[in-house]
């Protein structure tokens, strides 16, 4: 009688599971994973945008020649130096800096907007501001001239392959370090009060309790930051495409999705660059896995 | 918001009914934006409507930047607009893959085809003939010429009129004695190449020389070595690691020119940017120290090549009903039946043989030396792929100049790469 | 509240010190951007940066205002970025928050494979579906429309995933007590669990808020006239043609920003008061 009754309820419990999940499972079923099965499926032929013509089924043939092209490689390679060169600063500094906030008794609310502020301009108003900072004549070269103790030098912000990466990467960092800080600032916040009481009353020191309390009991939120930042490292596209409008050489900083958009709206190519797409797409599910792999390794089921 | 989805509710309704009704033809109208060209062009649709009160012309502009993307999509989801332009590289397509109409030439305004071609100016047309037929009207056929501060080649000791760069070789001497750095960073640049056109800028320096990006039978890609590589060492001299006299990351000088500064010498533009000075400057136009010179040749050039000319041409979308295309035509020759008002405000050469011979070209401020290198001038390199090819120069130039490579390996890359382009066709 | 206790008077200078420099660093550019907009185009070049603009030069924002056709334009577009931003975010919280919530708290079957299906939606670039997405858009009739700006952004993986992380620490027993006292399922969601998730809501209602402010691509495709487009539009239409001037451009860049940072400025208590609320829950 009692299985029976909390059967019912665990019924119930799923009926409106559903019901909850419902509303965005249809909204994603037509915005997203309908786009995403036309893209599998682009992915097989050979089709050019603008071409009347039904496409030609070719298969795999788009991934071999993808598999096959340095210049695909390349734009592997370039997502990967802009993803790590980003995302573990981004990691390591937000932290950092939300700890920092949470241990000021004043000016949090200025630092926390301080830092945020960047997150709330438009990509398009951040690169019309970056573009004339790293102009040679511009901010950047003044700075670094002024840190370094230099005088004249141009360090070709814009020019050389290892400085435009760079600049990407700080352009990148100096618009989501707020946005990473705010996260671990909530999830700082939602850390019990009696957990650093309670290390205190067992003696420990500031950066021990940091180390052995803070830190896991951050976990779900620092997966959270993590997937989230790789994942925007991974799909980063409006830096590179407006530095290369700009000037900028291409090949360092040939991205993949800046790839996919020059094959497609360029070349017109929509079957490779549906291809690269997926192919992006596995590489995120990937790490994505990776991640919640290697969160889970120790034991916290409950925070993730 | 409650309004605003009545109001949508309210036309989903409305636009299918007036359209069973019958009478009303809406045609849909994108181009890029140009101020000067607003102003007229609405002024030309109210004239339009008044003429055919059963038609309602929707323009709509985008950022010339953006354009490519907004069209291309709108195609691909078979919803384009009934009416378009953009530069020929990127309408090329369009009419390869028969999405274009060709002209009616009665709704034009034209007896058949051979009176609209008398009507232009020779070759202006090929680029947009297919198998026979025309597919578009220009709005404007562009070419790039040297636009001179004389304030600047004052200042620096020369004179103007005498010492102008008529060579490249030349081009170098003069900008180095024009140009200010403070260090390595030039705060006075002499002359500024425009570094993303390299189709329509570079690839005539190239052909000065004797060399071509493609074989006339359009299979191989780079023709003599030589030619190809003296630019290319040439470039890498004008770059940031040999001369130092400028690199595409310096903000692209046509705008600095207006607010004459001191800080450019020289720039590559067309004549519309006369009419930019004038809205942007008048003082400095009114001034008069400014001038235009032809493109510069190569010393040991074995052929005068000026900069290519490129052209914006209006389109007509052949998915949409034939009464729809016929009123666009109608619409489109109506608007260019003013090519004097578009010389006078927005400063575009319609190449009609009646505007060239006008006395407001005539009398345009330096129209004759753009005529001149137009005359001497062959079309841009424009297929599907040529955006691709592009960008393949674009990457060469940039390594050498930028990257230290060297310019055989930048040449021989982007030869295998152009090739690939070109073998991928078939 | 303190994370590092304990910590030295040295320590507690230098992280002071930290926190300033970083600050200013990071506000550096957008101090540029305001200073840059009140100069004429030859002083913004000029080394070393004048941080302090000798004249205001206002011509700049008449000129931003106005746009380069004349139109005026410009106060609507940004109106619309507010209308689409701030709906989008109401939308986003609310999806999000029901849709978390059933993923938290509802065992059913299969629920793992909707949460990864989710996810999943986080992993396509938005340059690979523009296509289909625009056929979709086209065949439901919704361009140029509020609408259509908004369809696709109803709600989205980070926001789910947001709130399923926020409400799976929930107190069950303080749902089924509501149970036990006769609340109904969707008067639980409205009067218990949106109210006790005030961090997590504030949080995504401001980072949707920002995402969409920031969205060019999609706006560009889909707003056809003048009157539907939304600021990025604007801005690369007017300050990233090859004509207008620096300063100018910065003065577009500034009004665009303005409200924002106002907006940002006056609801910043949200982020504090956000967090403390979550540990006072907790704690």
């Amino acid at each position: 009688m009692r299985r029976i009754l909390k059967k019912g309820i665990e019924h119930k419990k799923a009926r409106w599971g559903w019901f909850f999940v419902l509303p965005s499972m249809a909204f994603f079923a037509v915005f997203s994973f309908y786009p995403i099965v036309n893209a599998l499926y682009t992915s097989l032929f050979r089709k050019r945008l603008l071409s009347l013509r039904p496409p030609t089924f070719i298969g795999l043939e788009n991934y071999e020649y993808l598999l096959k092209s340095p210049d695909f490689w390349n734009s592997i390679k370039a997502t990967f130096i802009f993803t790590l060169g980003t995302f573990i600063p981004i990691l390591v500094f937000s932290l950092l800096l939300a700890a920092f906030i949470m241990s000021r008794k004043r000016f949090q609310k200025f630092f926390q907007m301080a830092f945020y502020s960047p997150a709330v301009l438009s990509s398009v108003v951040a690169a019309a501001i970056w573009l004339l900072i790293l102009d040679p004549r511009g901010l950047a070269n003044m700075g670094a001239n002024f840190l370094l103790g230099t005088k004249g030098v141009d360090y070709k912000w814009l020019a050389s392959a290892n400085m435009v990466r760079f600049s990407t990467i700080l352009v990148y960092f100096w618009k989501y370090i707020g946005y990473f800080t705010i996260i671990y600032i909530t999830g700082l916040a939602s850390i019990p009060q009696s957990l650093h009481e309670a290390a205190k009353i067992d003696g420990a020191s500031g950066w021990k309790d940091f180390w052995h309390i803070t830190i896991p009991l951050l976990k779900p939120t620092t997966v959270l930051v993590s997937i989230m930042s790789m994942l925007q490292c991974l799909k980063t596209f409006s830096t590179q495409y407006l530095f290369t409008q700009s000037g900028a050489p291409l090949e360092p900083i040939n991205v993949i999705t800046l790839n996919i958009y020059n094959t497609a709206i360029r070349d017109h190519n929509i079957g490779r660059a549906s291809a690269m797409s997926i192919i992006l797409f596995i590489i995120m599910l990937f790490f994505t896995w990776l991640q919640f792999k290697a969160s889970r390794s120790g034991g916290e089921v409950d925070y993730m | 918001m409650n309004r605003r989805s009545f109001f949508v509710m309210f036309l989903c309704l409305v636009i299918p009914i007036s359209l069973l009704v019958g009478k009303t033809i809406e045609l849909q109208f994108w181009t890029h934006e140009d101020p000067n060209r607003t102003v007229i062009e609405n002024r030309y649709i109210e004239e339009f409507q008044k003429m055919y009160p059963d038609v309602v012309i929707k323009r709509v502009t985008q950022s010339s930047t953006k354009i490519q993307e907004l069209v291309l999509t709108a195609f691909a989801a078979n919803q384009g607009p009934d009416i378009f332009n953009m530069s020929i590289e990127d309408e090329y397509a369009y009419i390869v893959n028969q999405r274009v109409a060709s002209v009616n030439y009665e709704a034009a305004g034209y007896e058949n085809k051979e009176a609209l071609i008398n009507a232009y100016l020779p070759g202006t047309l090929d680029p947009v003939v297919f198998e026979g037929e025309i597919y578009g009207l220009p709005l404007e056929i562009t070419n790039w010429c040297i636009l001179l501060n004389k304030k600047v080649f004052k200042d620096a000791g020369l004179d103007p009129e005498k010492d102008y760069p008529k060579t490249w070789e030349e081009m170098v001497e003069v900008s180095e004695k024009l140009t200010i750095r403070e260090g390595q960073i030039i705060t006075r640049r002499g002359f500024d190449f425009r570094y993303p056109y390299y189709l329509v800028a570079f690839i005539p320096m190239v052909e000065q020389l004797g060399g071509k990006l493609i074989s006339d039978d359009g299979k191989t890609a780079i023709v003599n070595d030589e030619a190809w590589l003296k630019f290319l060492d040439f470039m890498a001299a004008w770059g940031p690691n040999g001369l130092n006299l400028g690199s595409p990351t310096y903000k692209n000088a046509r705008s600095l020119f207006n607010m004459d500064n001191n800080d450019i010498g020289m720039c590559t533009t067309g004549l519309y940017q006369l009419a930019r000075i004038k809205a942007d400057n008048p003082a400095f136009y009114d001034s008069r120290e400014w001038m235009v010179v032809p493109f510069p040749q190569f010393e040991n050039a074995v052929n005068y090549v000026p900069a290519h000319y490129y052209g914006h041409y209006y389109m007509v979308n052949v998915q949409k009903p034939k009464e729809n295309q016929e009123m666009a035509w109608k619409f489109i020759a109506f608007m260019l039946s003013h090519p004097e008002e578009y010389l006078d405000k927005v400063a575009i050469i319609q190449p009609t043989n009646e505007l060239l011979e006008s006395d407001t070209f005539k009398n345009y401020p330096y129209s004759d030396v753009f005529i001149s290198d137009l005359e001497k001038s062959t079309v841009v390199y424009f297929s599907e792929y040529s955006a691709k090819i592009q960008s393949l120069v674009k990457e060469a130039v940039e390594s050498v100049m930028l990257s230290n490579a060297s310019s055989r390996d930048a040449l021989n890359a982007l030869r295998r790469k152009v090739q690939e382009v070109l073998d991928d066709q078939y | 509240m303190k994370i590092i206790k304990g910590q030295s008077l040295l320590v507690d200078v230098i992280i002071w010190a930290l926190l300033i420099a970083t600050a200013l660093l990071i506000l550096s550019p957008i101090v540029f951007m305001f200073t840059a907009s009140l100069m004429p185009a030859r002083d913004i070049v000029k080394m070393p940066y004048r941080w302090i603009p000798e004249e205001l030069y206002l011509d700049n924002y008449a000129q931003a205002i106005r746009g380069n056709d004349g139109s005026y334009i410009y106060p609507r577009n940004i109106l619309n970025s507010f209308i689409v931003a701030g709906l989008v975010s109401v939308t986003t919280v609310l999806l999000s928050a029901l849709t978390g919530y059933g993923l938290a708290k509802f065992p059913f079957k299969g629920r793992n494979l909707v949460f990864l299906l989710i996810m999943a939606t986080m992993m396509i670039p938005f340059e690979a579906i523009m296509i289909p997405l625009y056929l979709v858009a086209t065949s439901l009739n919704i361009q140029n429309t509020y609408i259509g700006l908004i369809l696709p952004f109803l709600t989205n993986a980070f926001g789910i995933f947001l709130m399923r992380q926020y409400l799976i620490t929930f107190p069950d027993e303080i749902l089924d007590a509501a149970r036990i006292d006769g609340s109904g399922e969707l008067s639980i969601f409205w009067r218990i669990i949106l109210p006790n998730s005030a961090p997590a809501v504030a949080t995504l209602a401001i980072l949707t808020f920002r995402s969409q402010w920031d969205n060019l691509l999609w706006p560009l495709l889909i707003s056809q006239s003048e009157e539907m487009k939304t600021i990025p539009l604007y801005i690369v239409k007017f300050a990233m043609e090859k004509h207008t001037n620096e300063g100018a451009m910065m003065a577009a860049a500034s009004i665009a920003s303005i409200p924002i940072l106002i907006l940002f400025i006056t609801l910043s208590k949200y982020f504090v008061s956000g967090a403390s609320l979550y540990s006072s829950r907790k704690g």
